[in-house]
């Protein structure tokens, strides 16, 4: 299976994916082939739960092809909880910035046509 | 190294043309050879900048535009790097003259995408995002930076009002240029009164999406002392790169690039900030041109709408930013704009710039960046 294949069932299991840096400790996402820290190829996987709270996003009224029928949505980047790590992904049934203040608890939830799936907790 | 120079300018309009990409293409390269007072047989080579010529049929625009200039023996290069291309490609023609590898060569960015569509060009513009994790999830461009620009609002407590005086000072300024896309005065109100594309950016947050080519002669300093007329040197050329993600950030409201560019342009210029007197930057949407006068130094990182709402970046104030009108008003051809903005420091800075000029200007500086500031170059150019 092939890296992006394993971020895709991982998120579906509302988890992320990641390469700790077996020399220096980095924690990378694990699409990381070598360590931005230290040069290392050596990682470990270690999988993370998906939670954590909205660093920032936008909500999207004019959308890319593929994406009309979900219009309006939120992309949302996601500071998970238990790293510092960030992740973004597609949040749907977001229409004004009340829905969705910066700091909302989020978690995945899943991955599918619109990429990975974030969803308040 | 050699020093490198200048030696001519020339753009199309920007905006909605009519002519192929092919034809833009070679109208902006006779004008900078025309410009530069030289022959097309005395160009090396030319280092062509383009993001979508598969949009009009035509990839591989180097020979063909080789070929109308009669001389197609002579190599070319096309170069992609997103928004980022024209001054990416400036930047390895600088230094292949640098280099003393060539000493004259023509470097010309180009994009045709108006008649493709608004749905075309934000489904292909998001694909210059790190596609896996922006573009798949629905991530438009607008998308990205209005992504920063709610990182902003929050950590500086600004307002959307805040963004929309940059577009208003960028038209003010594009309404002296004859070549831009968008040459009309805005007020705040028609800013915050358009509609929302991506919240909280509004349509006249956004630069147009456009066509035009632009195109300059570069040389080293003895080819331009030779064949005389106009020339500027550039004194300092710095790139950078920044995670392609804005998830890869641990600052969403800096752009990592564009301080690793700066300092490298101006450790090779001997300037600091201070000294730029005026400069084009990359403001695809109003919060970029926040980011970016703060990350190129001119202003302390959250105080760059301070700055604009107290007029100190309008033309001819303590610093003229995009004298030109910048994205936001000129137009973004995305693959043209890096070389248009040195067309316009070019003209500013050899008194070619008519009602826009910065009075006194020595030097000035152009920053463009690809994506969300995913690759940059700044160049600074100084007058003879």
């Amino acid at each position: 299976m092939s890296i992006e294949e394993q971020v895709i069932e991982n998120a579906k299991n509302g988890k992320l994916l990641t390469h700790k840096c077996t020399d220096c400790g980095y924690l990378h996402l694990s699409t990381a082939y070598f360590c931005r820290e230290c040069g290392s190829k050596g990682f470990e996987d270690v999988l993370l739960d998906g939670v954590g709270k909205v660093a920032t996003y936008t909500i999207i009224t004019v959308p890319p092809a593929g994406f009309e029928k979900y219009t309006p949505y939120a992309f949302v980047v996601l500071k998970l909880d238990n790293s510092d790590l960030r992740i973004s992904g597609f949040m749907g049934g977001i229409a004004t910035p009340a829905d969705l203040p910066v700091g909302t608890p989020a978690k995945i939830t899943g991955f599918d046509e619109r990429g990975i799936i974030i969803e308040k907790q | 190294m050699e020093k490198v120079c200048v030696l001519g300018a020339g753009s199309t309009k920007y905006g909605k043309l009519a002519d192929s990409i092919a034809d833009i293409t070679t109208h902006a390269s006779v004008a900078a050879i025309e410009s530069a007072g030289i022959s097309p047989k005395d160009i090396d080579a030319s280092y062509i900048s383009n993001v979508f010529g598969v949009a009009d049929k035509q990839v591989h625009i180097g020979p063909v535009l080789m070929s109308r200039l009669g001389i197609p023996d002579k190599p070319s290069l096309t170069i992609e790097s997103a928004c980022g291309s024209g001054s990416v490609s400036f930047r390895e023609a600088y230094a292949n003259v640098a280099a003393g590898f060539y000493d004259c060569l023509l470097v010309t960015g180009v994009e045709k995408v108006t008649h493709t569509g608004t749905e075309w060009t934000t489904t292909y513009f998001a694909y210059c995002s790190d596609f896996f994790y922006e573009g798949q999830a629905g991530a438009s461009f607008p998308g990205l930076f209005a992504s920063m620009a709610r990182a902003y609002m929050t950590e500086f407590n600004t307002t959307e009002e805040d963004f929309a005086r940059v577009a208003v000072k960028n038209h003010d300024n594009g309404v002296l240029n004859p070549k831009a896309h968008m040459q009309k005065k805005i007020t705040i109100d028609d800013v915050m009164n358009s509609a929302v594309v991506a919240s909280p950016l509004k349509l006249f947050d956004c630069c147009p999406f456009s066509d035009g080519a632009s195109s300059v002669i570069l040389c080293s300093e003895k080819f331009a002392k030779e064949h005389g007329g106009d020339y500027v040197e550039c004194i300092g050329s710095g790139r950078g790169g920044s995670p392609a993600a804005l998830q890869g950030r641990d600052h969403m409201t800096t752009i990592p690039s564009t301080k690793l560019a700066a300092a490298s342009a101006y450790k090779m210029a001997g300037i600091t900030a201070k000294d730029v007197d005026f400069a084009e930057v990359h403001d695809c949407f109003t919060i970029a041109e926040v980011v970016d006068t703060e990350d190129l130094g001119f202003f302390e990182k959250g105080k760059g709408v301070e700055a604009v709402r107290e007029g100190r970046t309008s033309l001819n104030s303590d610093i003229s930013i995009n004298p030109s009108g910048g994205l936001k008003s000129k137009g973004h051809p995305i693959g043209a704009t890096g070389v248009g903005q040195v067309v316009e420091v070019y003209d500013q800075l050899t008194g070619n710039a008519g009602e826009r000029t910065v009075k006194d200007a020595k030097i000035g500086l152009t920053h463009n960046f690809g994506a969300t500031g995913a690759s940059c170059a700044v160049h600074v150019f100084q007058s003879v």
